[in-house]
């Protein structure tokens, strides 16, 4: 067995969030190759009326073995931000519609030892932004059956945040947030695997957006969400169905289903393509207040009008288009497009008044491992 | 219910439910197509960062993929 397939066999009796990588990498052991990916993200958004955001985000990924036990892994992304964050309810706060120029650079580093029956991962997380800064650390846990086909994964995050505004409207602010995750990861049978996660953050701080008109959220915050996922082969056809569910219970009332599927279908000569669709609904804030801006606020009382924490629903219509150039080379190209619109919240009972909101993003990938 | 998100639901109705008709661990030698790339979960690290990163600048809230990554500025 060729050790990239070994590797990825590992891998694929175990497949964790967010823990597993690179083609090759393996969740039971130590991967049995580097591999290196460069990644080019071109987003941009708009609304009614113009154009709004746009992103410009290259990243870079690599994981090395250190020895057959000892893995080291990290990435380095920067997002170059220029233009106007979306319009909401038609009336300029902030920075909304009056042009915004920023930068984040974030980084993280991993290291994992693994042993006969189980691995322990370490990590770290830094991102910056003029006004934001974030470090994070994270601790993992996974251990696998006898017979490798199911695993379980814990893991604990904690997460500092600091704000601070050139306007003043935020000076040394604080967050902090702990996230827990217990997952189970199940090989059902030769073609399906299944993986269900569950995940709790727990928060505490400045969670205004203080570029918002009247803003002003809960100064705590706690979001459950619940993830399962199956991976369904179909050998006769070569191609490959993944469904996912996600259903979301956020304190600030925020709730949400999404449902996702995606077909990836292999072809020759080492290129395959990857069409999906996705689907968020979503509840609105409890403290939310619809148009116009303003309305319903009450001193000293929580109060947004930030339409992210509106009654909507949003799809996602995607494809990718990847080649395999067999010598350890692989290269991507994905195209998404995203569209959030009040009308389409499942059941009816959108947020009235909001413009709806577009967004497409295109990335290039290359990868290789050695 | 939106008419996609029914076939979305159906989906992933046929998938669980197919998985729960043929519960049959495989056997170390019976695991090529789970070695498959596109049987991983969150096999590419970079899309997963970014992709994750857009929905949590512009939904609600987030969750359910992993732990770690502290916050940004952008929800």
């Amino acid at each position: 067995m060729a050790a990239t397939e070994r590797g990825a066999l590992l891998a694929a009796a175990l497949a964790l969030p967010g823990v597993t990588a690179a083609p090759g990498a393996a969740a039971q052991g130590a991967p049995d190759a580097a591999f290196v990916q460069f990644k080019y993200l071109d987003y941009r958004d708009w609304q009614p009326g113009g154009r709004r955001m746009r992103v410009d985000n290259p990243g870079f990924y690599a994981v090395k073995p250190l020895s057959d036990t000892l893995a080291i892994e990290g990435s380095i992304v920067y997002d170059g931000m220029s233009g106007a964050s979306p319009l909401y309810f038609n009336a300029l706060s902030g920075a909304s519609g009056e042009g915004v120029r920023d930068y984040r650079t974030a980084g993280d580093v991993k290291l994992t030892k693994w042993f006969d029956r189980f691995a322990i991962g370490a990590g770290a997380a830094y991102s910056h932004e003029r006004d934001y800064i974030s470090r994070a650390g994270t601790l993992e846990l996974r251990t696998w059956t006898e017979d490798r086909n199911r695993t379980y994964a814990f893991a604990f995050s904690g997460a500092a945040d600091r704000i601070h505004t050139e306007s003043g409207a935020a000076e040394r602010e604080r967050k902090y947030v702990l996230d827990f995750l217990a997952g189970v990861t199940q090989a059902v049978n030769e073609t399906l695997i299944v993986q269900s996660n569950l995940t709790y953050s727990r928060g505490h701080g400045y969670f205004d957006d203080p570029y918002k008109l009247f803003d002003r959220r809960p100064d705590r915050r706690r979001v459950l969400a619940w993830l399962t996922r199956a991976n369904q082969h179909f050998p006769e056809r070569n191609g490959t169905l993944k469904v996912a569910y996600r259903y979301l219970d956020d304190s600030f009332g925020a709730d949400s289903h999404m449902v996702e599927a995606v077909w990836h279908q292999a072809l020759p000569g080492g290129w395959s393509v990857t069409p999906s669709l996705r689907y968020l609904t979503q509840k609105a804030a409890w403290f939310f207040r619809g148009p116009p801006i303003g309305s319903g606020l009450r001193p000293g009382e929580p109060y947004t009008a930030d339409a992210r924490l509106s009654a909507f629903g949003a799809f996602t219509p995607g494809i990718v288009v990847a080649r395999d150039f067999g010598d350890g080379w692989v290269a991507d190209v994905k195209v998404e497009f995203y569209r959030q619109k009040a009308s389409w919240r499942a059941g009816g009972g959108g947020t009235e008044g909001l413009l709806p909101f577009s967004a497409r993003w295109i990335q290039v990938g290359v990868g290789r491992s050695f | 219910m939106v008419p996609p998100l029914r076939t979305l639901a159906a989906l992933l109705a046929v998938a669980l439910t197919a998985g729960c008709a043929a519960y049959a661990p495989p056997q170390p030698w019976e695991k090529q197509y789970l070695a498959l790339p596109a049987m991983q979960f969150d096999a590419d690290r970079l899309d997963v960062k970014n992709v994750q990163h857009v929905y949590y600048s512009k939904e609600g809230a987030a969750g359910g993929y992993g732990v770690g990554g502290g916050g940004c500025g952008c929800n």
